[in-house]
């Protein structure tokens, strides 16, 4: 450095001067040649040292200006909580309603089972013709209530296994909701590598992920606490908005 | 009717078919994105097209906008399905064209009456 250099070679000329004052047996000369040695050190030091501060401080305001550390420890970090924590309600949610479908199922499959094993038995009887007249009726009368009962058990199953389908879109709407944490993550550990690389005085602006301010870029499911400027309250708000613009 | 599903998320294109079969839909295709998409209805005979918003490579949205800008395609009945519901979002959406707008999570019942509302529609206008 071109500071650096003046400097040695004013303290190369008083060491020389030093040597030559000393040698001469200029006491009071060697002194002065001596405190310029000490001074020109002195001034070196401090000019490395203001350099240094300069620099320490500049990174460090460069380093606020450029990167979104706050905004991620006082708004993102939180949100990625909020969102987390929506994704366990969602998964519960939606075991709970798969299990209660399933567990309602259960009976229903049971009692057909049930009632079909033992009318299979009557009805080999009568196949087999051990059946009376009086114990055939009752057998037809079984069989009708046994048809209609099937009826509506299937009904039954039917839309318990269209809950357990629609139960399933947790998995969307989660991974969605997943997805966006793990952006926050990979800035996160942007701004980390770029802080570690500021103590080596090496730091450079981190790319975050842009698209993650813009308004019309996908934004992933509503999150309960977690404020989405401009959402609309579900189906019913968005036929408002779409019926208002002609739809 | 020949109907093409866009949905990143394999479970949601499943819960959709099925939700169509049951409507009585039977002839389905799959795609996972935009980008696989466009290619697919520019080379089959589709008949509607039910996509999600938020995916990687081409969005719902630029879909849209690419069915729409194209000469074959223009005219095919787009529905977004999507968790998005940002008033501006939906608004865009109007105004590239789509025939319905359905807010995850949805139920069968709206699935039905959002199609049998655009079917109805076309109807109407045909």
């Amino acid at each position: 450095m071109a500071v650096q250099t003046v400097i040695s070679d004013q303290v190369l000329a008083a060491a020389e001067r030093l040597i030559v004052e000393m040698r001469s047996g200029n006491e009071h000369q060697a002194a002065q040649a001596l405190d310029e040695l000490v001074r020109a050190r002195e001034v070196s030091l401090f000019q490395e040292l203001g350099k240094l501060t300069r620099e320490f401080h500049d990174a460090l305001a460069g380093f606020r200006v450029d990167s979104r550390v706050s905004d991620m420890a006082e708004k993102d970090i939180p949100d990625a909580r909020e969102r987390l924590n929506h994704v366990i309600t969602m998964t519960q949610n939606a075991a709970d309603r798969t299990m209660s479908a399933v567990e309602h199922s259960f009976p229903l499959v049971e009692d057909i089972a049930n009632v079909a094993v033992n009318l299979r038995a009557q009805w080999q009887r009568f196949q087999k013709r051990e059946m009376n007249a009086q114990e055939f009726r009752e057998l037809a009368k079984s069989i009708d209530v046994f048809l209609g009962t099937t009826e509506t058990k299937s009904a039954d199953l039917k839309s318990k296994l269209n809950d357990v389908l629609m139960a399933q879109d947790f998995q969307d709407l989660t991974g969605q909701i997943i997805k966006r944490v793990i952006t926050l993550v990979e800035d996160v550990e942007a701004n980390l590598v770029n802080l570690i690389k500021l103590s080596s005085n090496k730091a450079v602006p981190v790319n975050t992920h842009p698209e993650y301010h813009e308004s019309i870029k996908a934004e992933g499911p509503v999150v309960p606490g977690v404020v989405t400027h401009g959402a609309v309250a579900g189906q019913d708000a968005v036929d408002d908005l779409l019926s208002s613009l002609g739809f | 009717m020949k109907i093409l599903i866009v949905d990143d998320f394999s479970t949601m294109r499943r819960i959709i078919k099925n939700l169509l079969r049951d409507l009585g839909f039977n002839n389905t295709a799959e795609a996972d994105d935009g980008n696989t998409a466009l290619p697919m209805l520019k080379s089959g005979d589709f008949q509607f097209l039910i996509t999600d918003w938020n995916m990687p490579g081409m969005q719902g949205i630029d879909l849209l906008k690419a069915v729409r800008a194209d000469d074959k395609l223009k005219t095919l009945p787009v529905m977004l399905v999507t968790a998005e519901q940002k008033r501006e979002q939906i608004v865009a959406a109007a105004e590239a064209g789509v025939n319905g707008y359905i807010v995850k999570p949805f139920t069968a019942a709206t699935l039905k009456e959002k199609i049998d509302k655009i079917f109805a529609r076309i109807e109407a206008a045909a």
